[in-house]
């Protein structure tokens, strides 16, 4: 290291970004490239510090690739904050081997650590969630492992399991609290929050009562029969029927349950499920029709029986019917309750488990992303739909432990 | 290993052993890393950053801390140290911690070693692989030698020049011919281990800076092996 170099690392470590960049701006030598990228990326120049790593990147001599690989993680680590996934996962994988191969532990785990938080930003939930598994974080220095466990909770939160994700951010809290750094604390707290926002409401007889995530939990960890507007399915216990994909089904499914335990009407149901107010004699054949597909998917629940006038939900056993619907009415709070689970939607596959046309969810869908409630990754067909992480997915740039120089 | 790249005559020639290392001083509290070392016949200095410490080499107590700016090598030529620091070098009253004078750094802050031998500094640059000789009073250049190898700290010690190397992971201790470059003999340091600041005490030891790990470690230097 020589001395503007050091001086620099060292204004940089005490938070001088600017006196950092100062003392080596007009340096185009690589440590000084990666030393630039460093700073501009603190200051938020996310665009120009990428550039200014993978220059350094490109600098290093072939055989100082413990530097190179250094300034890889660097590059990902901007990539993530700018939500740039496009990139390969190779090079970052490479970059992983090498500074493993050299012994440089920290940093190796943050190359993984980037992996499994770029396939959670792109909603390859089962990926992440064993490339999480496979971290080792007590070796993690405090402040990986606060973001780490971060991205556990959000895992725990997608999936419901909100005891886990309350763990999760228990640890983050206190992993952050021994790194000291203030931006973490804060996104943790964030995250600790969103647990205490309603997630849902419980539709009742009478008027609604609004339900924090955890309340959801429970709702359908219960004995209930819960018809579940947020993401549309059926379920009661461990058995859960998604319906996303069977929207007439699940509209019927909905009626019944918000009328128990009294009975829906056929022209209710034909109303609500095929929309139409003339219903005709060929409406209530494609009735009985869709009555009957449901019936056979819920049988393991519930019973649908006829009577007189229409059909009646009767659950199996002595449980109660649950109707939970989105915390807010309208397309958009569907949308958002739909993508809540965190995967990638397509368009068409939201349409229709909404029941809309595909241009009445994209023209909801450009508002939500305005208004920055959801997230669009890919371009034309393959573009894909994801709502914003839950537990503050940190935007804090967590640069490689030592500086690519020596 | 690196011989190959220097004329082949030379390197040859030169003898190669692993470095044996005494003991190790450090981490010091507040200092992560070393940049420089030097010896005032007493004391150990260590540049860590935003001061000068000095420390008892027998007890390894730390007995003066100066602030000054300190990045890169740290020399003593009897009465004052001479600290690089950013693009300067610093000339140091070592009781008072006093600034008396500063010239540029030859190589403009790119400087790493600094050691001070019969009226000059010499002075390392780090990834242009040189060594300057530099007039203390003006910081003009007098003559530069090339290495084949980033430079980090420069000693004299008994009329031998050695420098300390440090690249991609890999480091040396090594004796060089002041007028060709020519390498003469070589003290591989364990791998990974770097050598970020070199100073001779005179005698049997060389002390080295350790770079990020914050440590200053004593090298023992071979017995004279000149034909």
């Amino acid at each position: 290291m020589d001395s503007l170099i050091a001086a620099s690392a060292r204004a940089l470590a005490a938070g001088d970004a600017l006196g950092a960049l100062k003392r080596v701006a007009l340096r185009d030598d690589p440590p000084a490239l990666a030393l630039r990228g460093i700073a501009m990326a603190q200051l938020g120049e996310h665009p120009r510090a990428r550039e200014l790593l993978r220059r350094a990147a490109r600098g290093f001599g072939a055989h100082e690739e413990l530097a190179r690989a250094r300034c890889v993680v660097a590059e990902a680590e901007v990539a993530l904050a700018m939500r740039d996934i496009g990139g390969s996962p190779r090079a970052l994988a490479a970059a992983s081997a090498t500074l493993e191969a050299h012994g440089d532990r920290a940093n190796a785990l943050q190359a993984r650590l980037i992996a499994a938080r770029k396939l959670l930003l792109i909603g390859r939930l089962d990926e992440a969630t064993a490339a999480l598994a496979q971290l080792d974080v007590r070796g993690l220095p405090p402040s990986l492992a606060a973001v780490a466990e971060l991205a556990a909770a959000e895992l725990s939160l997608r999936s419901l399991h909100v005891d886990a994700a309350r763990e999760s951010l228990a640890r983050a809290h206190e992993a952050a609290d021994r790194a000291r750094v203030p931006a973490l604390l804060a996104e943790v707290a964030e995250a600790r929050a969103a647990l205490d926002r309603p997630a849902a409401r419980r539709l009742l007889a009478d008027g609604e009562q609004p339900l924090r995530l955890d309340e959801v939990a429970a709702l359908l960890a219960s004995n209930a029969l819960v018809v579940d507007a947020c993401r549309r399915g059926v379920g009661t216990g461990d058995t859960w029927r998604p319906l996303a994909r069977r929207p007439v089904l699940f509209a019927l499914a909905r009626a019944l349950a918000e009328a128990w335990p009294g009975d829906v009407d056929r022209e209710a149901l034909i109303a609500c499920a095929f929309r139409t107010r003339h219903p005709d004699e060929t409406h209530r054949a494609r009735l009985r029709v869709e009555i009957g597909r449901l019936r056979a998917l819920v049988k393991a629940l519930a019973q649908i029986e006829a009577t007189a006038q229409g059909f009646v939900l009767k659950p199996l056993g002595a449980r109660d019917v649950v109707v939970l619907a989105p915390p807010i009415d309208g397309d958009q709070a569907s949308l958002v309750a739909l993508l809540s689970d965190g995967a990638a939607w397509s368009t068409s596959a939201l349409a229709l488990a909404l029941g809309a046309s595909q241009r009445t969810v994209q023209r909801a869908l450009v508002e939500l992303e305005s208004a920055g409630r959801v997230r669009a990754i890919g371009r034309a067909r393959a573009q894909r739909w994801l709502a914003p992480p839950l537990a503050g997915f940190t935007t804090i740039l967590l640069l490689p432990a030592a500086l690519p120089i020596e | 290993m690196t011989s190959s790249k220097t004329g082949s005559k030379n390197s040859f020639q030169a003898t190669v052993q692993a470095a044996e290392i005494v003991r190790e001083y450090g981490p010091f509290a507040g200092a992560d890393n070393v940049g420089g070392v030097t010896h005032d016949g007493q004391r150990v200095w260590a540049a860590v950053g935003a001061h000068l410490i000095a420390f008892d080499p027998e007890s390894g107590e730390t007995t003066r801390t100066l602030d000054r700016a300190a990045d890169a090598g740290t020399a003593f030529d009897g009465t004052h140290l001479y600290q690089i620091a950013e693009q300067r070098i610093d000339k140091i009253d070592p009781v008072t911690g006093h600034v008396l004078a500063s010239i540029p750094a030859p190589g403009h802050g790119a400087d790493s070693g600094l050691t001070w031998a019969e009226g000059s500094l010499w002075v390392g640059q780090y990834r242009d692989r040189k060594i300057h000789q530099i007039d203390p009073a003006t910081g003009a250049v007098l003559r530069t030698i090339e290495s084949n190898r980033f430079v980090t700290g420069v000693t004299w010690v008994d009329g031998e020049l050695w420098h300390g190397t440090w690249e991609a992971e890999e480091s040396d201790i090594r004796r060089i011919d002041p007028k060709s470059g020519a390498v003469l003999e070589r003290l591989e340091m364990p791998h990974g281990i770097g050598v970020s600041g070199l100073e001779s005490d005179g005698a049997g030891l060389f002390y080295c800076g350790g770079g990020g790990s914050g440590k200053v470690r004593a090298v023992r230097r071979p017995k004279a092996t000149r034909a």
